[in-house]
């Protein structure tokens, strides 16, 4: 443990580098010395720990080449399918499940409860048909925010949103696309914002990354910018692929909001010391639950998934009722939202990323960040890139939030609470890679065909929609020929 | 304008706490000790100059010998971030004192607000003898800081014997203007844009008078056009016996012919005499019992009095001020008052003040048994470890003499911290000599930890007025303080010490806040800000610190929180609709405007 110098271990005890005010440029001098990891005693072969030792961010920090990354990888593996237990620091009696450390008022009473902290493991719900994959409807979690009334011991939907567990390979590129189009959307305004202060009079911007448009924004002379014409975005232009909300900037952000929610482990960087006073915050008598170092290993894990693909040695009745339906959902309008492939065009996974907050680790804090190649991996080699090299990611969305229901078609929009200022009705265009794998459907997890799914859509879907009911039985099976070789390989 | 904070802060989550837990809040060490370090980012706006001042800050700390304080318990250690705070005022081309003979030995105020719209706060600093200077702020976005004198118009007479300034749009025209306090007829400067000023004091109709004054608030009283002015007066040197009991009394400009239709300008002719006048060194207009009137705060020099007091004025409407007395609840108190400041610490609408003095210091809070609508307070500062009696540093046991107050969240994890400006008189024996200014950082379990040592700010100077401010726009709150017969210091806010140098602090958010017609910057208006169950307030107000005003964004730090509501009181009263933003922007909120717009600075 120790990824900022003098982290305290979980023991308790104080790692070598750990120092009194003042004592930072010392520790400093000596933190290359440090092992990767540094923690607890070595545990016995039999232990039921998951978090055995906890690894040190700095000692990963900066490229990583291919047995480093594998080791990392690896580490983060035994994270995400490990069962925490309470000397890993599982559970949280006096906290929240809620993104910004909240605690309780009175201890939860249960350890585990289908509502409140849910899970001791990733895997336990994303684990179809290996860890990292979807769940089914019986791994569903409810997201409360957890806030006013942490505590609800109801699927009654007036106390949480019911969400299914989608799968996760596929997930590194999927940042990198939100990276680099929220990158691409800030530059817009900032040339918008050049021009009206260059000209005096207001610059309108049409918004569009990687060829997903999401509206406009009008920057004015005095460098306001009016908001209201954005469209499927938060208003600070940041891309948050994750989460059917979209609502989540990161892999790693996800992954410390999902810890605490669902494990009671809480990540340092969030609930450490620095942010809320106290290492153990939620009172369970282990501190400092997950480091940097192990939230990086989880990180490295997701990222490196592979992405879906096509069901290979589809028969050949399949295969040409594949071919028709490809072409058919594009006709059908679905391909306007579920976009087959966005350019990408770089695989260099930096951990942390650029646009986290506080809270997360942000490349602010480290001297350097973790590098994750995904170019190394097997899976890169083989996804298509188009003339300027960049690499097409198959991922049949676009990462941008629409209004799926309305007041005919209301089935998507099933949900009471809003979530993080995103509407009952808005949820971001699910990514159709690998959802012949990945049954049932819909944000909760409660739609069991395909075709039912599709005829779910309404809002800004309604003209597909009424494409897809326009065409024959036969044209349906097709589409939905082509959507079940999309699949987890 | 100046912002007060305060939030529920105190410690995370839950309800918020009753008065009566704020008020226990214990004094005990942190559970961790110090924040964990950070290593430093090489391309971010913590430049080599923030990093350098963060290592000689650590290295300082490690030879030097610890805080020589005898308490019996150890003081607290803040756990959290601990900003470095980089003194850069002559790379900063800010070369300035204040000074001056015994007129002088109070007073050295600022202004801190934007005088050539670009929304950079600009500064205006008292001279005394010497003449006063407007610098002009041109630092880069999270960069070193910059300035330069700049041309204000004004002649080099009314820009001496200069004690203070407060910004203020009195003729609500969009334009700044500065309420000037001097040694002799005070000033109403009316801004003409461009940072350059005029002498207004006729065309208000207002007499600066010749007095000595040292303090001043405002508020826009319900339904005028324009605001009610009070100028806080020291010692009559001109009556018999000076200056033992002599104060001078004080005075409320309330603006006349409010039935003028759009009159472009306040009538000033008929001012109120606020008696007895205690030798006032700071005032501030505040809404202590929540009934949408303010009254009027004054902090009083005991030093010269005779029978004097702190002081609480009632300002009902259209009516004459009158004071609070012992038949309304008010207990005598007696300090050497020298600045207040406002923060609603566990947001329950009822502010807490921290009045500076010589020795203790007071945070007093509204005494929950007290019956409704009686100013019955209670000292909090020792519960709550604000008591900032004597040096942290140097190993003076005298006493303190403290100046300038202001609560902000200068690391913005969430919670208000307490700044102190602090220094001997001018060579008072019995009071500590080196007398370093505080920075009282708050904690999650409650009260303040002293971190002014380690964030850099213990300089041996006398501190006076001081401002806090965003003065890179950075979303960390940079530190202005005006010294007696010393230079300015200009500390830079790099960031969190850590072992590597400074990395950045946690999530903020900066509001600007406007209203068509009068009172257009909304002053009187209160913030809430909410992010889950922490609710942080603001009340933008023109008064308080020592002889120093700020105007313009609204600092709120935000911890970890990625996203947060505003809801808005407006001076009438009104609400306002919950604005949802996210963190780490500047945001605009115009009334009536459904949504909130985002500001960015030039690249």
């Amino acid at each position: 443990m120790g990824a900022a110098p003098g982290r305290p271990q979980q023991s308790g005890q104080h790692p070598p580098c750990r120092r009194s005010p003042g004592a930072g440029f010392l520790a400093a001098l000596v933190m290359c010395a440090q092992p990767a990891f540094a923690g607890a005693d070595e545990p016995a072969p039999w232990s039921e720990r998951v978090v055995t030792r906890h690894l040190d961010y700095e000692a990963l920090a900066g490229p990583l080449d291919k047995d480093r990354l594998e080791a990392l990888i690896s580490d983060g593996e035994r994270l995400f399918t490990g069962k925490f237990t309470r000397a890993d620091g599982a559970g949280r009696p006096m906290a929240t499940q809620a993104i910004i450390p909240t605690r309780r008022k009175r201890a939860v009473e249960t350890a585990f409860s289908r509502t409140g902290l849910d899970a001791n493991s990733c895997s336990s719900c994303h684990h179809e048909p290996v860890a990292g994959g979807s769940g089914p409807f019986t791994a569903n979690a409810f997201v409360s925010e957890g806030f006013d009334t942490p505590d609800f011991d109801s699927l009654d939907p007036q106390f949480s949103n019911e969400r299914g567990t989608t799968h996760l390979f596929g997930a590194g590129l999927i940042e990198l696309l939100a990276r680099e189009m929220t990158g691409e959307l800030k530059a817009q305004r900032s040339e918008g914002l050049r021009k009206a202060r260059a000209s005096g009079a207001p610059a309108t911007v049409a918004l569009s990354a990687k060829g997903v448009g999401f509206g406009k924004l009008t920057a004015a002379a005095d460098g306001t910018v009016d908001l209201s014409g954005l469209e499927g975005i938060d208003t600070d232009l940041v891309v948050r692929p994750f989460s059917q909300k979209g609502v989540m900037t990161s892999l790693r952000q996800f992954s410390i909001n999902a810890a605490n929610q669902h494990h009671g482990m809480q990540a340092e960087e969030r609930f450490g010391a620095r942010w809320t006073g106290s290492g153990d915050f939620d009172e369970d008598g282990v501190s400092d639950e997950l480091s940097p170092g192990d939230i990086s290993a989880l990180v490295a894990f997701q990222a490196s998934l592979s992405p879906p693909g096509r069901k290979a040695d589809l028969p050949p009745r399949w295969a040409e009722a594949a071919g028709r339906g490809e072409s058919l959902f594009a006709q059908m309008g679905c391909a306007a939202c579920h976009r087959p492939f966005l350019p990408l065009k770089s695989l260099a996974f930096t951990d942390p990323g650029p646009d986290d907050a506080a809270g997360t680790l942000r490349l602010g804090d480290v001297a350097r960040p973790i590098l994750l190649d995904l170019g190394v991996t097997q899976w890169a080699r083989s996804l298509p890139r188009n003339a300027a090299g960049e690499v097409l990611v198959p991922l049949f969305g676009d990462l941008k939030r629409h209004i799926i229901a309305d007041v005919g078609i209301d089935r998507l929009g099933n949900e009471l609470l809003a979530q993080r200022f995103v509407e009952r009705d808005a949820f971001m265009t699910a990514e159709l890679w690998g959802v012949g794998s990945t049954a049932p459907y819909g944000h909760r997890g409660d739609i069991l065909s395909l075709a039912e799914v599709i005829e779910a859509h309404g809002g800004e879907a309604t003209d597909a929609r009424k494409a897809w009911l326009a065409a024959g039985e036969e044209a349906r099976e097709d589409v939905i020929a082509f959507l079940r070789s999309l699949v987890l390989q | 304008m100046k912002e007060r904070a305060g939030e529920t802060g105190m410690r995370v989550g839950g309800s918020s706490p009753t008065r009566r837990s704020l008020r226990r809040a214990e004094r005990r060490p942190s559970h961790k000790g110090e924040a964990e370090a950070r290593a430093a980012r090489a391309d971010q706006p913590w430049d080599a100059w923030c990093r350098m001042q963060a290592l000689v800050g650590l290295l300082a700390a490690v030879l030097t010998a610890p805080p020589a304080l005898s308490e019996d318990a150890p003081a607290p250690k803040p756990p959290g971030d601990i900003p470095v705070l980089a003194e850069e005022a002559a790379a900063a081309g800010i070369a300035h004192v204040y000074g001056g003979p015994w007129e002088y030995f109070v007073g050295g105020g600022v202004a801190a607000f934007d005088c050539n719209d670009d929304r950079r706060p600009d500064l205006f600093l008292a001279g005394g003898k010497n003449e006063a200077a407007l610098y002009v702020n041109r630092s880069e976005v999270g960069g070193a800081l910059r300035f330069a004198k700049g041309e204000t118009g004004l002649s080099g007479r009314d820009l001496t014997r200069v004690t203070g300034a407060y910004p203020l749009d009195i003729d609500n025209d969009g334009i700044m203007d500065l309420a000037v306090l001097r040694v002799g007829e005070n000033l109403l400067l009316k801004g003409k844009g461009a940072c350059r000023f005029e002498v207004a004091n006729r065309a208000f109709g207002f007499d600066g008078g010749r007095g000595w004054t040292t303090a001043f608030a405002a508020e826009w009283e319900p339904g005028e056009a324009f605001p009610t002015l009070a100028f806080g007066q020291y010692v009559d040197r001109s009556a018999p016996g000076s200056p033992w009991g002599t104060c001078h009394d004080n005075f409320l400009f309330r603006p006349q012919k409010t039935d003028r239709a759009g009159a472009a300008a306040p009538d000033y002719s008929d001012p109120d005499t606020l008696s007895p006048g205690y030798c006032a060194l700071s005032m501030l207009f505040t809404d202590w019992n929540r009934s949408g009137e303010a009254s009027l705060r004054i902090t009083n020099d005991r030093q010269y009095y005779r029978g004097g007091e702190e002081q609480l004025w009632k300002v009902p409407p259209k009516r004459p001020p009158k004071l609070y007395t012992a038949s309304d609840g008010w207990r005598r108190l007696m300090i050497w008052g020298m600045g207040i400041a406002e923060a609603d610490l566990d947001a329950d609408g009822y502010p807490e003040y921290a009045l500076t003095s010589m020795g203790d210091n007071k945070l007093e809070k509204l005494d929950p048994e007290a019956e409704e609508d009686r100013p019955v307070y209670e000292n909090i500062a020792y519960d709550l470890g604000a008591m900032a009696h004597r040096p942290y540093t140097g190993g003076d046991l005298k006493p303190s003499t403290a100046w300038h107050a202001g609560f902000a969240d200068f690391n913005n994890d969430g919670l208000s911290d307490l700044f102190i400006a602090k220094g001997n008189v001018e060579a008072m024996p019995d009071f500590a000599a080196f007398d370093p200014d505080n920075l009282l950082l708050g904690l999650w379990q409650g009260g303040f930890a002293e971190a002014g040592k380690e964030a850099g700010i213990a300089l041996d100077r006398r501190g006076r007025g001081a401002a806090i401010a965003d003065l890179n726009l950075d979303g960390m709150l940079d530190l202005v303080v005006v010294n007696r017969e010393a230079p300015v210091s200009l500390f830079r806010n790099c960031g969190v010490k850590t072992g590597l140098g400074a990395a950045p602090l946690g999530n903020f958010v900066e509001i600007a806040v406007s209203q068509e017609g009068a009172n257009r910057n909304a002053v009187g208006a209160r913030l809430s800000v909410k992010t889950g169950t922490h609710v942080m307030a603001r009340r933008i107000q023109t008064g308080g610190g020592h002889a120093s005003g700020s105007a313009g964004f609204v600092h709120v730090g935000l911890g970890t929180a990625e996203r947060a509501e505003i809801r808005i009181e407006w001076p009438d009263g009104e609400w306002s609709h919950p604005y949802r933003v996210f963190a780490n922007q500047f945001v605009v909120i115009r009334r009536g405007e459904a949504a909130a717009s985002y500001w960015y600075p030039p690249q």
